[in-house]
């Protein structure tokens, strides 16, 4: 899995001012999920993104904490109120500690 | 003589077995403490120790008018089922929904992810995929700036397990 931790952002081509739109995040990332043997989760250090952190102009939009419940390749949308052309960024953090970061430019007519 | 050492053996073999057994039976039924790696995951537990744990003894209201969960009825994979949250709010710094939980209640750990928004999102909108471990509803608690908490629920039915654990 040579791919994993590529971020792909979709955001709209152009937003009004003062509208709200919606950024979609993903990344390429196997997380994991805990493993049984007889009943009994199996005690490893289980590799997941735990941590995302979405900004847009340099201001935290969202923050997104999630378990091994999530599908692999985690994708989320969240919206934002677009305010000025700027720079909308997600970082995915995971619990091996490594970050995958990705940006997009939002324009705003 | 030898008929009392007999009984004494026997007598002594069989308290230490009572022993083992009320060692055991006192362990048994505790649940499984995470040790090592797994402390780090939130623990196996049923879903209303879950929200103790994360809301305390706080009032949790019906919040089925003001929570709109889009899944599907049927879930072919559980490894794999769309959700889409939106919850009714201003998004104001004075009114807006500070946080998001979705919870499936027959996963062995509830929460799958926990969503935390600020006024600057402009609505309380989350998309995203969960793992669910079986046919049961899937639970999402909306928590607003004034503290407030709102639950509401969908019944989600799955065809392959996620395993999600």
């Amino acid at each position: 899995m040579a791919d994993i931790g590529t971020v792909k952002l979709a955001v709209p081509g152009s937003v009004r001012r003062g509208s709200v739109a919606r950024v979609r995040a993903l990344v390429i990332h196997p997380q994991e999920r805990v493993e049984r043997q007889g009943g009994r989760s199996v005690d490893r250090n289980y590799r997941f993104v735990n941590r995302i952190v979405v900004t847009y102009l340099g201001r935290e939009i969202a923050l997104i904490e999630p378990s091994t419940a999530v599908s692999e390749n985690p994708t989320f949308t969240i919206p934002f109120r677009a305010t000025e052309t700027g720079l909308l960024k997600v970082t995915f953090v995971d619990s091996h500690g490594v970050k995958f970061e990705g940006a997009a430019e939002v324009k705003v007519t | 003589m030898l008929g009392a050492m007999t009984s004494t053996l026997t007598r002594r073999a069989w308290l230490g077995l009572a022993a083992i057994g009320a060692a055991v039976a006192a362990w048994r039924p505790r649940p499984a403490r995470a040790q090592g790696y797994l402390a780090n995951l939130a623990p196996e537990e049923p879903i209303a120790d879950t929200l103790k744990r994360l809301f305390g003894s706080r009032p949790i209201k019906d919040g089925a008018s003001l929570i709109t969960i889009g899944m599907p009825l049927i879930a072919e994979d559980g490894a794999a089922v769309p959700i889409a949250v939106e919850v009714k709010s201003p998004m104001t710094p004075e009114n807006h929904v500070k946080a998001i939980y979705i919870l499936a209640e027959k996963n062995p750990r509830p929460l799958n992810v926990k969503i935390t928004l600020t006024p600057a999102a402009g609505q309380a909108y989350v998309a995203t995929n969960l793992r669910l471990a079986d046919t049961g509803p899937v639970r999402v608690v909306a928590e607003t700036g004034d503290g407030s908490l709102w639950i509401a629920s969908r019944d989600v039915r799955v065809t392959v397990a996620g395993c999600a654990a």
